[in-house]
């Protein structure tokens, strides 16, 4: 589990308005270059925030990106 | 010979709006009569015009990201800086508002860290993080308009394990006070954060506490007994939502043998809030 490069994505949607524009528009393309496996890849192309946290996504994180804030 | 001439914890996330949208009116009644006790904790805090303040709390993954987690963190410099979120959510916007930038004691922030260094703790050390709510939020409300004095933000990595212990982190307590004790300042130290919510950080147990657990870590602060919570493992903390006490535990060890009186405890379902207060003078 590359919980690592799981929080480098999430940490990146809270702070870097662009690349959260660019994961909104189009999530496939903006995580091509990130080092996930393809369960974790799965969960952000489909937003399963609970999917994320239980692979290891920080919920102070997932609770707090712009727009995109899991419940 | 310096002192501690104030000492306080309380609940961060002081912010009625939060709780509006995630628990309802319950939940805002309950925040409006907490702030309404932070800001006479304030009062008094005031009137004993320290030199500093040391504020002990934690980072949201807000200040440090994974590429390096500090497990004690002291800021120093002459500044620091309020966070800066664009299109925050919730308790992010408490911050909205505030000044940009407050000074720092950096006096007293380098003895702290650099006197650790020396005794065994191998702080981390910081010239740029900025202050996230679990800082700014309870500061602003203790001082409300009153100019606010130089502060020492002191991080403890509550969130990402493996985290510090709580006897480590009532260890740094003791440090600071010695530290206190032999400078020339009169000091207040507050820690914030709490009491139990977000259980395991799982994102399924969100709105859930741990009431019992929370009114006996209560007791025990209250007693001055300060054994039992310096023996809290990770896994209670985890298990609880209890993440938040290793700050307070930076508190107790700063200001034990001392006890707590309780100011503020309330039990709203998504967390327990709560304010107790220090007799130090």
């Amino acid at each position: 589990m590359s919980r690592y490069e799981t929080n480098v994505v999430l940490y990146r949607l809270k702070k870097d308005s662009a690349f959260r524009d660019r994961f909104r528009a189009d999530p496939g393309s903006a995580l091509a270059g990130a080092d996930l496996t393809d369960e974790e890849r799965e969960a952000f192309m489909r937003w399963d925030t609970r999917k994320l946290n239980d692979l290891g996504g920080s919920l102070h994180l997932l609770i707090s990106i712009p727009g995109l804030a899991g419940h | 010979m310096g002192k501690i001439v104030y000492a306080a914890a309380m609940s961060h996330v002081l912010y009625p709006d939060y709780y509006s949208q995630n628990v309802g009116p319950h939940g805002r009644r309950m925040v409006e009569a907490l702030i309404d006790v932070v800001r006479d904790m304030g009062r008094t805090l005031a009137a004993a015009a320290p030199d500093a303040l040391v504020v002990v709390a934690d980072d949201h993954l807000n200040v440090f990201s994974f590429d390096a987690v500090p497990a004690l963190c002291v800021r120093v410099g002459r500044s620091v800086n309020r966070m800066v979120q664009d299109n925050a959510i919730e308790f992010d916007r408490a911050l909205e508002g505030l000044p940009e930038r407050y000074p720092v004691h950096e006096d007293l922030a380098n003895s702290i860290l650099e006197r650790g260094l020396q005794a065994g703790f191998d702080f981390a050390a910081s010239w740029s993080a900025p202050l996230d709510h679990a800082f700014l939020s309870p500061v602003s409300t203790l001082y409300g308009a009153r100019p606010v004095p130089p502060l020492v933000p002191f991080w403890v990595n509550c969130f990402v394990a493996p985290q510090p212990t709580a006897q480590r982190c009532f260890a740094v307590g003791r440090h600071i006070a010695r530290v206190v004790a032999e400078g020339p300042w009169k000091v207040a130290v507050i820690a914030t954060g709490g009491l139990s919510h977000f259980p395991e950080l799982s994102l399924a147990r969100v709105g859930q506490s741990d009431v019992a657990f929370d009114r006996r870590v209560v007791k025990w602060m209250e007693a001055g007994n300060y054994e039992p919570m310096t023996a809290l493992t990770a896994k209670e903390l985890h298990e609880s939502g209890s993440h938040e006490l290793l700050n307070w535990l930076v508190l107790l060890g700063a200001v034990s043998p001392a006890r707590a009186r309780t100011r503020f405890f309330g039990e709203m379902g998504r967390i327990d809030l709560a304010a107790l207060e220090w007799d130090v003078a």
